[in-house]
């Protein structure tokens, strides 16, 4: 099960396309709330952080929780310099985060957001990068990223078919 | 047997790569009696699922097991993948075993080889399936290797690559088959003229066999150049090729063998435009090899035993 959790505001009618639109891309149900921002994750968010200290809501062992907040994530230093955060995963585990910073409106810029969430989603089904341009899995600061089709080449969807299929809930 | 001294000792809590599984941590160092034989076992917990390996000190070294990799490896191999990269291998066969001995035992500049090697062939045309796996696994060992080294977390060390290999603002550049060719291509299309008299040589037809069904052969001969068109395919599909080769080169090597089935089958002499090429080939190599001048001679007293045996 997905779980969509929002920490700012949202239109519940953009939040439940962006559900459905999950639920088609991992074919696993997907249900959406809210919780409250936790403090002291600073602004730019800190995206580390923020995954480290915030509430979670699951009802299974293998719930995927995907926070989806508003504000910027800060930048991370990297060995290799300085990488662009647009979302920030706990590979293989439970929880990633999403933010829909630069996207005005949600109806607009859905395709955007759900190509991220489901980048984001699938590095928690061990999915790596893809080297397919049209792939949700392509690395997301490359500039046809954002107007890309939120889809999966074939071989990441299924490998994620094959890790959702071995899950034990 | 005794156990002889590995070159590097493992204690317990050590991180070790094993390689093609990954980052192990070793929890115990212990002798087991095995078939009557004494022998020290390390064992070692994967970190990824807690899978347990156990590996007898003296397999160590031969296994390619290594300690991880070091803060300094990993910053040369950041170097190397920023590099301007090196040609891709367009022969897969040659590129499948390289890649397997990188993974083996080349450590993680092997694994980071692998990676880079398959990246910019993939901006030539999409990978195979077998080939996009092993890009996959290789990724998967250099970011859990990278992560452990560094102590960071995996999507880091992902991120950390990639940014490396696909700068922000930059869209991977598209690459040319002009780009990965060879100057050695002619050689390569020598060595396969001589391989052609070689089978040319050797085969021999019994007598009841010569009149076979040259339609079988055409259609041999056909995906002999359909396989030749697909230089990407799997090793079972090149394997028609040679047995295509194999059954044809007789018709070279066995002028009197053609000449009656084109007497009898007027058709069956359309198809073998396939075999114009190697023919032609072997030809050229004929007139500038004389050594493979005197193979010719031997193959062509080949029909003479036959249509003697043929009389007795």
């Amino acid at each position: 099960m997905i779980r969509l959790l929002t920490l700012d505001d949202y239109d519940p009618k953009q939040i439940e396309k962006l559900c459905n639109a999950l639920y088609t891309a991992f074919g696993v149900g997907c249900e959406s709330a809210k919780v409250p921002m936790p403090s002291g994750v600073g602004d730019p968010v800190d995206a580390r952080k923020l995954l480290d200290q915030v509430q979670t809501v699951r009802a299974y062992a293998d719930d995927k929780l995907l926070y989806l907040l508003h504000k910027r994530l800060k930048d991370r230093e990297l060995p290799s310099g300085t990488v662009p955060t647009h979302g920030y995963a706990w590979y293989g585990k439970d929880r990633a985060v999403v933010t829909t910073h630069g996207v005005k409106n949600l109806e607009e810029g859905l395709k955007r957001v759900t190509r991220s969430a489901m980048h984001q989603l699938g590095h928690l089904w061990d999915l790596h990068h893809c080297l397919d341009p049209r792939c949700s899995m392509y690395p997301p600061w490359t500039p046809s990223f954002a107007n890309g089709e939120p889809i999966f080449c074939t071989f990441d969807r299924e490998k994620s078919e094959q890790k959702i299929r071995l899950a034990k809930s | 047997m005794t156990d002889s001294a590995p070159e590097f000792s493992l204690a317990v809590g050590d991180r070790v790569v094993y390689p093609n599984q990954g980052v192990c941590r070793v929890f115990n160092v212990d002798t087991h009696e095995v078939a009557g034989q004494k022998l020290t076992f390390v064992s070692m917990r994967r970190e990824e699922d807690g899978a347990v390996v156990m590996v007898p000190t003296t397999k160590v070294q031969s296994i390619g097991l290594r300690k991880l990799a070091s803060h300094d490896q990993v910053a040369k191999l950041f170097t190397f993948l920023s590099s301007d990269s090196d040609k891709a291998d367009l022969d897969w066969k040659q590129r499948a075993r390289t890649n397997v001995d990188r993974m083996t035992q080349g450590g993680i500049h092997g694994l980071a080889e692998v990676v880079k090697g398959l990246q910019v062939l993939s901006e030539l045309r999409p990978l195979p399936t077998k080939e996009r796996e092993l890009y996959d696994n290789a990724r998967h060992l250099l970011v859990s290797e990278i992560a452990a080294s560094l102590s960071i977390s995996e999507c880091d060390a992902e991120d950390a690559i990639d940014f490396v290999l696909s700068p922000p603002g930059k869209e991977r550049p598209k690459r040319t088959a002009e780009e990965f060719k060879q100057p050695s291509a002619a050689d390569e299309g020598l060595e396969l003229g001589s391989d052609l008299e070689a089978l040319g040589g050797e085969l021999e037809l019994p007598p009841d066999e010569e009149a076979e069904p040259a339609e079988a052969e055409s259609a041999e001969g056909e995906e002999a150049v359909e396989a030749e068109a697909e230089e990407e395919e799997t090793p079972s599909a090149r394997r028609p090729k040679k047995a295509g080769a194999k059954k044809g080169a007789p018709a070279n090597g066995h002028p009197g063998a053609k000449r009656e089935r084109a007497k009898s089958k007027p058709k069956a002499a359309e198809p073998s435009k396939a075999k114009a090429e190697p023919k032609a080939r072997a030809a050229k190599l004929s007139a500038a090899k004389p050594d493979v001048k005197s193979k010719r001679k031997h193959s062509a007293s080949r029909p003479a035993k036959a249509t003697a045996r043929r009389k007795k």
